[in-house]
């Protein structure tokens, strides 16, 4: 039986853990999700250096490992006289790897919706821009909505690499309390049924916005 | 031979008429001007040496079988799509110019599409002020004032707060109308605005369209509906692999079509 008292004994050290994986998530949730809208729009906006910025972005960090980019920011860039904390620079990290995937998600979202729909606003004299902000976004975003959930759980899940550049989140606090009680099993139990808190009622949450939206339409 | 004949004839008639539509143009009446416009699609020729001079108030339909791009040459006129070659202005402005505005010069051009593409996360109202808002920069209230002017023009007042899912589809393409009416645009263009429509919902559409024609409004029509034609249109264009085969009165062109492809064309469709 899991042994509870490794919660309630460790609380403070689990409670911080907690705060800050669901900080840095949630930052890393709107900065990737704006930064990755963004990058889509360029993938796809007619003017071909822009497709090139966003498809360079996209390979490059969609195919590096996190954990580079987090050392890359934690322990490269203090040589070039930047730095940041670990939680800095794990949000970072996170927002420049997550909005890769977004991104693409948010691409496909766009392509899948309707050319009569860009059509009928430029024809109407709206901008590219003004079109994609009235018209098509709120369009992709609906389409989007279950690739999207999959990417933010995958990013809370994917914030415990952090642990390694002292990000001071959930699985580091683990980490810490295994080293001090050696128990390692019942730790990292706990911790898992942490990360279930945050991403259970996120994936919910994505479902009902899903059934929602679908509604609407 | 005779059939030779028949194209040297009508060849030289449709020169005639262009000529005298230039005459008339000379007095700054014409809206619209294609001059030996060609388009290509890699090596398919889409529109073959196209002279055409539309002018202000003028209801231009263009019929043709499926293909012949008469779709693409009315899409040429708001620049969805580019001519290769060639000339083509709309108020005296060169369309394909790099210097040109087209978003200013869109503002002046309303489309309605075969399938409406009304957007579908905004309700009806908020479909017609977007580009009122945006693009023209009115009010909020102004441009709702126009919305409710125009939904109550097209018979749907009650509507405005609907989706369009929840209308007809006779009624989106009313809304589509009154879409396009809410910029004041010096022109209207429709592309198959009725076949898309059950069989029920055509006349309500159509009867919108008359009802603009006789106010004056400049149109250019891509339709099979030959009794919208007969009824309103001052010049029938038939259009056939890219080409302007007829430029004719609609009288004229119903009763006596002058090319044989016109002929079969309007007998297929005539007698189904």
């Amino acid at each position: 039986m899991l042994d509870f008292t490794i919660l309630t004994e460790n609380w403070d050290m689990y409670a911080e853990g907690f705060k800050v994986t669901l900080l840095c998530s949630l930052l890393a949730l709107i900065g990737s999700f704006l930064l990755g809208t963004i990058l889509a729009v360029f993938r796809i906006a007619p003017i071909k250096p822009l497709n090139w910025i966003g498809t360079i972005y996209v390979e490059f960090f969609r195919n590096i490992p996190l954990l580079i980019i987090a050392f890359t920011i934690f322990v490269g860039l203090p040589t070039l006289g930047i730095s940041f904390d670990g939680f800095q620079a794990g949000t970072i990290a996170l927002i420049i790897y997550t909005s890769a995937f977004i991104a693409e998600a948010i691409r496909a979202g766009i392509l899948a919706v309707h050319k009569g729909q860009t059509e009928a606003a430029r024809s109407s004299g709206l901008t590219y821009i003004e079109t994609m902000r009235y018209v098509i976004l709120p369009q992709a975003i609906k389409i989007v909505i279950p690739p999207l959930g999959n990417q933010f759980i995958n990013l809370v899940k994917n914030s415990s690499i952090l642990s390694v550049i002292a990000a001071g989140e959930l699985m580091y606090q683990a980490d810490l309390i295994s080293l001090r009680t050696y128990v390692v099993f019942d730790v990292y139990i706990i911790v898992a049924l942490l990360y279930l808190v945050i991403t259970l009622p996120l994936s919910y949450g994505v479902n009902y916005l899903e059934k929602r939206l679908a509604k609407s339409n | 031979m005779i059939y030779l004949i028949t194209i040297v004839l009508n060849g030289g008639n449709s020169f005639k008429k262009a000529n005298i539509e230039g005459f008339w143009g000379f007095g700054g009446n014409q809206m619209i001007e294609f001059k030996n416009a060609n388009k290509y699609y890699g090596d398919f020729h889409v529109l073959k040496d196209i002279n055409l001079t539309i002018n202000k108030g003028e209801v231009v339909v263009i019929i043709g079988p499926s293909g012949s791009g008469k779709s693409t040459l009315l899409r040429c006129i708001n620049r969805l799509e580019t001519i290769s070659e060639g000339s083509l202005t709309v108020n005296g402005i060169e369309v394909n110019d790099k210097k040109t505005d087209i978003n200013k010069l869109r503002r002046e051009i309303g489309m309605v599409f075969q399938h409406f593409y009304l957007y579908p996360h905004k309700t009806v109202l908020d479909n017609i002020t977007l580009a009122p808002i945006k693009a023209l920069g009115q009010s909020k209230e102004e441009a709702k004032k126009t919305a409710h002017a125009y939904l109550k023009k097209v018979g749907i007042p009650d509507k405005a707060d609907s989706f369009p899912s929840q209308l007809s589809g006779g009624q989106q393409q009313r809304v589509a109308i009154a879409r396009g009416l809410a910029m004041h645009p010096e022109i209207m263009l429709f592309d198959e605005p009725t076949s898309a429509l059950d069989p029920e919902m055509i006349g309500e559409v159509l009867d919108v369209m008359k009802s603009l024609a006789k106010e004056g409004m400049t149109m250019v029509v891509v339709t099979h509906e030959m009794g919208f034609a007969k009824e309103v249109a001052d010049r029938i264009i038939f259009i056939d692999k890219g080409q302007i085969l007829e430029d004719a009165d609609p009288t004229e062109f119903y009763v006596e079509p002058k090319e044989e492809r016109a002929k079969a064309f309007l007998s297929r469709i005539l007698n189904h």
